[in-house]
C-alpha cells in the first residue's frame, strides 16, 4: 500500500477527498438561477418584438419607406423623410467623431506624459463624460450650438454636432483600448530599426488597431442613432415633408418620428410607430452585423 | 536544417587535436635526431636536441591552455568530451617523450668521442630505438583515424622493446669485467631505459584511442605481465 | 657532414610558439563608454560603467537580473529616451563621436545602430513587408527587392523563405522569427548589433542557429549579446562583461554596475575579481 493509502485509511477517509454533498447542491441552485436571469431578460425582449411586429408588420411596405409623414392620413405617412435625415446625421456624426475621437486616443495613449497633471484630467473627465445622459448633450447643444457662440440654428450640422459631442467619448474610449492592444514591442521594434515616433504610429499602431477602432465606432453609431432626447431638445422637425437638403437645412429622425407617433391619440400612428421600429431594429441589427464581421475578419491577434 | 552546428567549436576542436597530434610529430623528429646523434657519436646535435625540447613544452603549454579554454568555454560532452580529455594525456605523454630523448642526449657526451663499443649492445640499442619511433608514429595513427586495432598493435612493439631491454642488460653483465667498456655499457643501459620508456608512453597514447573509441579506460598490458 | 645535418635539423622548424600570457595587440573600439550612469527618477539603475567595446567583437554582458544590463545596453542605441523618467549620465563615444552630443537626433541613431530583443517581435505583415520596412522608413535607396534579399541571406533565412515572402511572419516558428528579426535589423545596414537576451523564448536547436549565426555575423559587425545564460556567453563572445546588483538601503534599491571586463576566456578560466568567479562557478548569483 502507498503512504497514502496508509493515512488515508487510518483517518478514515478515501484518498481522494469527496466533495461534500452540499457542494453540488449549492452549484445546481447557483445554474438554477442564472438560467432563471436569462429566462426572464430573453422573455422581455421576445414579448416586446412580439408586441411591435403584430402591430408592426402589416403596415410594413414599399410606400412606407418611401413616403413622408402626414399630420392627418396615416394611410399615407411614411418615413422618407425621417431615413434620409437619420443618414445625414450620421454623416455628419461620423465625420467629425472619427478623427477627433482617433486623434484624441492616439495623444492620450502615444504623446501624453502620465505624470502631467492635465493629462489625467482629460483622461478622468473622458470617463465622466461617457456616463453622462443624454438629454445634457441636448441641452448643450441647444444652448451653445443651436443658439449662442455658434448660433447653427435648428440644422443638420447643428444636430450632427450634438450627437458627435454625445458619442466621442465612447469613441475615444473604445480607440485607446484598440490602440493599446497593439504590443509595446512591435513600437519598441519600429523605433529600433530608425522610426520616428509618427512613423510608427502611422505605419504600425493604426494600421494594427484599425479593425478595433472601426468596430467600435460603428458600435458608438449604432448608438447614436437610437438617441431622441438631445434630438429634441435641439429641436428637430416633427413630421417634415421634405428631406435635408444641406448641412443648413431643418431635419428630423428615425427615433424623433417613433416618438411623435407614439404621441398621437389616432391609434392608426402608433402602429406606425412600431412599423418604424421595426425598420431601425433592422438597421441596428444590420450595423451590428457588420461591426461583428469587420472584428472576426481583421481583428488583429498579437 | 544545416547538418552540423556550433561549426566554430567543431574547428577549435579539429585545431586542438592537430596540434596535440603535432606534438607527436615533434617527438618523431627529436628521436630520430637523437638516434641519429647516438649513431654517428654527434655531440653537436645532441646538443640540438636537448635545446629544442623547448618547443615540445611550449606546444604542450599551447595545447593545455587550449584544452582549459575549450572546457570552460564550450562545455564538451560525450564523445567531444572523451577527445579533450585524451588529448590531456596526449599531450603529457609527448612531453615525457621529448624528456626522455633529452635523457637520451645528455647521455652521448658521457660516453666520450672515441669509446669502446660493443657490438651487440649497440646493435640491440639502435634497434629499440627504431621501434620506439616505429611506436609512437603508429600511436599517432591510431589516435587521427580512431584505430583501436592499430592501437593494441602496439603492444606486440612493446614487448619487443622490452625483451631487447632485458638483453642488453644481461649482455651489460656479461661484459662488465672490463673496466673500459663497463662505463660504455651502463651508459648503454641508461639509454635503453630511455627508449623502453619512451615505447611505453607511447602504449599509453594507444590506451587513449581505446578510451575514446569506447569510453572506458583499461590497460592494454598489465605490467606486472611483463 | 655534420654541418649539414644540423642545419637540415634546424631548417625545418615552424615557429615556436608564443610565450603564455604575452599581450594581444590592441583592437579598434567602436564604443568607449565613461562613466555612464542611469537614474529612474530617484533611483540610479547602474552606476559608473566605463568599457570599450570591440570593434567585430561580440562582447556579453552577464550577470544576475535586475543587475542593469538591459538598462545599459538600451543606453548604446538610445532606447532609453523612450521612458519618460530615465536619465543617462556620463559619455557614449561612437566612431569617437558622442551619441548623446546636443545635435544628436536619436533617431539617425538607430539607424546605426540596430537592436533585437527578448522575444521575436515580427510586424504583423508578410515577410518581405518586415524586412522592407526599415529601410523604406529611413529612406534607404536602392531596388527594395534586392535590400529584401539581401538581408534575409545575411540573417541566413533566405533559403528558408525565398519561395514564400508573401507569407505572414506571424505563421513563422519562433527561431525563424527570431532570425527574421536579426534580419530585419540588418537590413537597415547597420555596424552595430544589439541583442538583448536574443536565445531566451527560443529552444536548443534555434538558440544554437542564432550562435552560428552571431559568429559569423562578427566578421561584418560589431555584436553587442546581452544573456542570463553564461554558457552562452562564453561559447560565442570574445569580450565579457560581468555586472552585479549592489544592494542599498537595507536591501530596498538596487544598482548595477561592472565588477570585471576582459577576455571571456580569462573571464572563464582565471577570473580576477572573487565575484565573478563565484557567479561563473554558479556559487552565487
Amino acid at each position: 500500500m502507498t503512504g497514502a493509502q496508509i493515512a488515508a485509511r487510518a483517518a478514515g477517509n478515501a484518498v481522494i477527498p469527496r466533495a461534500a454533498g452540499g457542494h453540488r447542491a449549492f452549484a445546481a441552485l447557483f445554474r438554477a438561477l442564472m438560467y432563471g436571469a436569462i429566462g426572464v431578460s430573453a422573455l422581455a425582449l421576445v414579448t416586446l418584438l412580439y408586441d411591435v411586429a403584430r402591430d408592426g408588420l402589416p403596415k410594413l411596405s414599399v410606400d412606407f419607406l418611401t413616403s413622408f409623414p402626414s399630420r392627418i392620413l396615416p394611410q399615407t405617412s411614411g418615413i422618407q423623410s425621417a431615413i434620409y435625415g437619420t443618414l445625414w446625421l450620421m454623416v455628419v456624426t461620423a465625420a467629425i467623431v472619427v478623427p477627433l475621437g482617433i486623434a484624441t486616443a492616439l495623444y492620450l495613449e502615444e504623446y501624453a506624459d502620465r505624470r502631467k497633471w492635465w493629462n489625467r484630467f482629460v483622461e478622468v473627465n473622458i470617463q465622466n463624460l461617457a456616463a453622462v445622459p443624454s438629454v445634457v448633450y441636448g441641452i448643450l447643444g441647444l444652448a451653445f450650438i443651436v443658439r449662442g457662440p455658434l448660433s447653427l440654428g435648428r440644422t443638420v450640422l447643428a444636430g450632427g454636432i450634438t450627437l458627435a459631442l454625445l458619442v466621442l467619448p465612447v469613441v475615444i474610449i473604445v480607440a485607446r483600448e484598440a490602440i493599446r492592444a497593439v504590443p509595446p514591442s512591435i513600437r519598441e521594434a519600429s523605433l529600433a530599426l530608425g522610426a520616428t515616433q509618427w512613423q510608427t504610429i502611422w505605419k504600425q499602431v493604426l494600421p494594427g488597431s484599425i479593425a478595433g477602432i472601426a468596430t467600435g465606432v460603428i458600435l458608438a453609431l449604432s448608438r447614436a442613432i437610437g438617441e431622441t432626447a438631445p434630438l429634441l431638445v435641439i429641436g428637430a422637425a416633427v413630421n417634415p415633408r421634405f428631406n435635408p437638403d444641406g448641412l443648413g437645412s431643418a431635419f428630423t429622425a428615425l427615433p424623433i418620428q417613433i416618438f411623435a407617433w407614439t404621441q398621437d391619440p389616432n391609434r392608426d400612428f402608433v402602429d406606425l410607430a412600431a412599423a418604424a421600429i421595426l425598420v431601425m431594429m433592422v438597421v441596428l441589427l444590420l450595423m451590428n452585423s457588420v461591426a461583428i464581421f469587420l472584428r472576426n475578419r481583421y481583428e488583429q491577434k498579437w | 536544417m544545416p547538418a552540423t552546428q556550433r561549426i566554430h567549436f567543431q574547428e577549435e576542436l579539429a585545431r586542438l587535436e592537430e596540434q596535440a597530434l603535432g606534438a607527436l610529430d615533434l617527438v618523431v623528429a627529436t628521436l630520430d635526431r637523437t638516434l641519429e646523434a647516438l649513431h654517428h657519436r654527434d655531440i653537436e646535435l645532441a646538443a640540438i636536441v636537448i635545446a629544442d625540447d623547448d618547443r615540445i613544452d611550449g606546444r604542450y603549454l599551447e595545447v593545455h591552455q587550449g584544452i582549459l579554454s575549450l572546457l570552460a568555454l564550450q562545455a564538451p560532452v560525450a564523445s567531444d568530451l572523451r577527445v579533450v580529455a585524451a588529448l590531456l594525456h596526449v599531450i603529457k605523454h609527448a612531453e615525457r617523450m621529448g624528456d626522455q630523448c633529452v635523457n637520451i642526449a645528455k647521455l652521448l657526451p658521457i660516453t666520450g668521442h672515441e669509446p669502446p663499443v660493443d657490438a651487440e649492445i649497440l646493435a640491440n640499442v639502435e634497434k629499440m630505438g627504431a621501434l620506439a619511433r616505429s611506436e609512437v608514429s603508429q600511436a599517432k595513427q591510431a589516435f587521427l583515424l580512431r584505430d583501436v586495432a592499430l592501437a593494441e598493435d602496439l603492444v606486440r612493439q612493446d614487448e619487443e622493446i622490452n625483451q631487447l631491454n632485458k638483453d642488453c642488460f644481461r649482455r651489460a653483465v656479461e661484459i662488465g669485467n672490463d673496466p673500459d667498456v663497463r662505463e660504455w655499457a651502463m651508459t648503454m643501459m641508461l639509454v635503453a631505459r630511455a627508449l623502453e620508456r619512451i615505447g611505453d608512453n607511447a602504449v599509453d597514447v594507444g590506451e587513449q584511442v581505446a578510451f575514446v573509441v569506447s569510453g572506458l579506460f583499461r590497460e592494454f598490458s598489465d605490467a606486472s605481465h611483463r | 657532414m655534420t654541418e649539414q645535418r644540423r642545419e637540415a635539423a634546424s631548417a625545418v622548424e615552424p615557429a615556436p610558439a608564443p610565450a603564455p600570457g604575452a599581450r594581444p595587440a590592441p583592437r579598434d573600439v567602436i564604443f568607449d563608454v565613461d562613466g555612464i550612469n542611469v537614474h529612474y527618477g530617484p533611483h540610479r539603475a547602474i552606476r559608473d560603467v566605463t568599457l570599450d567595446v570591440h570593434l567585430n567583437e561580440i562582447t556579453a554582458l552577464i550577470g544576475p537580473s535586475g543587475c542593469g544590463k538591459s538598462t545599459f545596453i538600451r543606453c548604446l542605441n538610445r532606447m532609453n529616451d523612450l521612458i519618460p523618467s530615465a536619465r543617462v549620465d556620463g559619455r557614449v563615444l561612437y566612431h569617437g563621436e558622442d551619441l548623446y552630443g546636443a545635435e544628436i537626433d536619436p533617431v539617425q541613431v538607430r539607424k546605426r545602430i540596430g537592436m533585437v530583443f527578448q522575444k521575436p517581435n515580427p510586424f504583423p505583415k508578410s515577410i518581405y513587408d518586415n524586412i522592407a520596412f526599415g529601410p523604406r522608413v529611413i529612406g534607404m535607396k536602392g531596388d527594395t527587392d534586392e535590400i529584401v534579399e539581401s538581408a534575409l541571406r545575411r540573417g541566413a533565412l533566405w533559403d528558408e523563405v525565398k519561395d514564400r515572402l508573401d507569407a505572414n511572419a506571424f505563421g513563422m516558428s519562433g527561431g525563424q522569427q527570431q532570425r527574421l528579426c536579426i534580419a530585419r535589423a540588418l537590413a537597415t545596414d547597420p555596424d552595430v548589433l544589439l541583442m538583448d537576451e536574443p536565445c531566451s523564448a527560443l529552444d536548443p536547436i534555434s538558440t544554437g542557429r542564432i550562435e552560428d549565426l552571431m559568429i559569423e555575423l562578427k566578421q561584418d559587425y560589431s555584436i553587442v549579446i546581452v544573456t542570463h545564460n553564461m554558457q552562452q556567453a562564453a561559447r560565442v563572445s570574445g569580450m565579457t562583461a560581468f555586472f552585479t546588483v549592489e544592494l542599498h538601503d537595507e536591501g530596498r534599491s538596487r544598482t548595477g554596475a561592472v565588477v570585471e571586463y576582459g577576455e571571456t576566456d580569462k573571464i572563464f578560466t582565471n577570473p580576477d575579481d572573487k565575484r565573478t568567479e563565484d557567479y561563473v562557478t554558479g556559487k552565487f548569483g
